[in-house]
């Protein structure tokens, strides 16, 4: 067993199939926990699903090369964004009980949507070829703050300045104009 | 057969309908947010998996990434202080009822 992993081509074939089998697992995990917050009765178990999907997704960006990006993705998203949420459901509650995720009148049409696009989507991928190649970078992290500081420095102040607007916008919304 | 660009992007697409299914079919604003998300987290793996999978010399994609996380945050962070305003005023966070722009 040792022995194929470390010569010739029985070791690439055994590496291939576990990296194979790795985003086999990961689009499982990621599919299967956000089918999880579209179907679940309990808006809070809706949340954490959502929590555990993007897990999921950081996990895959690791697999893709995408290190700082996935450190990211935990930080904010199964971070940030889920207490935001968790924090939104607590705060919008009406009676006791588990607060409840119930469909509208549109499902049909959503679904009927949504179906169209992926069918859509996966003739797109089918039909079209995209040339082959790939860019791996030995140290996201220096990369992207070397791309971010010098070449693109306009679309980073901007973000900044988009974050600082959201943040006052976010108080002043939450806050009402009521109370001074 | 070794994972490529169309694995992600397939992974990517069932993502982003799902969200969008949720996004559409829900009556509860704060679950609309969700199916939100899931298409923004949908949208960034294909950024990140042509990063990887195309011929391209740098991190573009990748940063570009980055800068959609922000938005995506700040996004949600208004959606949230949005849904508390509607429920302190109306007191209710059914997407259907909201509807006092209908002509």
């Amino acid at each position: 067993m040792m022995h194929w992993l470390r010569h010739g081509t029985g070791g690439v074939m055994m590496n291939e199939m576990i990296s194979t089998l790795v985003f086999y697992v990961l689009a499982m995990v990621i599919l299967g926990t956000a089918l999880g917050v579209v179907m679940s009765r309990n808006l809070v178990h809706s949340a954490l699903l959502m929590t555990a999907c993007f897990i999921g997704v950081g996990m895959l960006f690791f697999y893709l090369d995408a290190d700082f990006l996935g450190a990211m993705e935990f930080m904010l998203y199964s971070g940030g964004v889920a207490i935001l949420v968790v924090m939104g459901v607590m705060l919008t509650k009406r009676h006791d009980g588990p607060p409840g995720n119930p469909f509208n009148n549109n499902t049909l049409l959503a679904l009927g949507g949504a179906g169209l696009f992926v069918i859509i989507m996966i003739g797109v991928v089918i039909s079209t070829t995209t040339p082959a190649g790939g860019y791996v970078s030995p140290d996201t992290v220096n990369e992207l703050a070397d791309m971010m500081l010098n070449k693109y420095i306009l679309p980073f102040e901007i973000a900044a300045t988009l974050l600082l607007a959201a943040l006052v916008g976010a108080i002043i919304l939450a806050k009402g104009d009521g109370e001074a | 057969m070794s994972i490529g660009l169309g694995h992600c992007l397939l992974l990517a697409a069932m993502l982003f309908s799902i969200g969008l299914y949720g996004a559409l079919a829900k009556r509860n604003i704060i679950a609309v947010l969700m199916g939100i998300e899931l298409m923004l987290n949908a949208v960034n793996i294909n950024f990140v998996a042509f990063n990887r999978f195309t011929p391209v010399s740098d991190l573009t994609g990748q940063l570009m990434t980055v800068f959609a996380i922000t938005v995506g945050v700040a996004e949600v962070a208004i959606g949230v202080a949005l849904a508390y305003r509607i429920y302190n005023d109306r007191l209710t966070i059914n997407v259907d009822e909201l509807d006092n722009m209908k002509g």
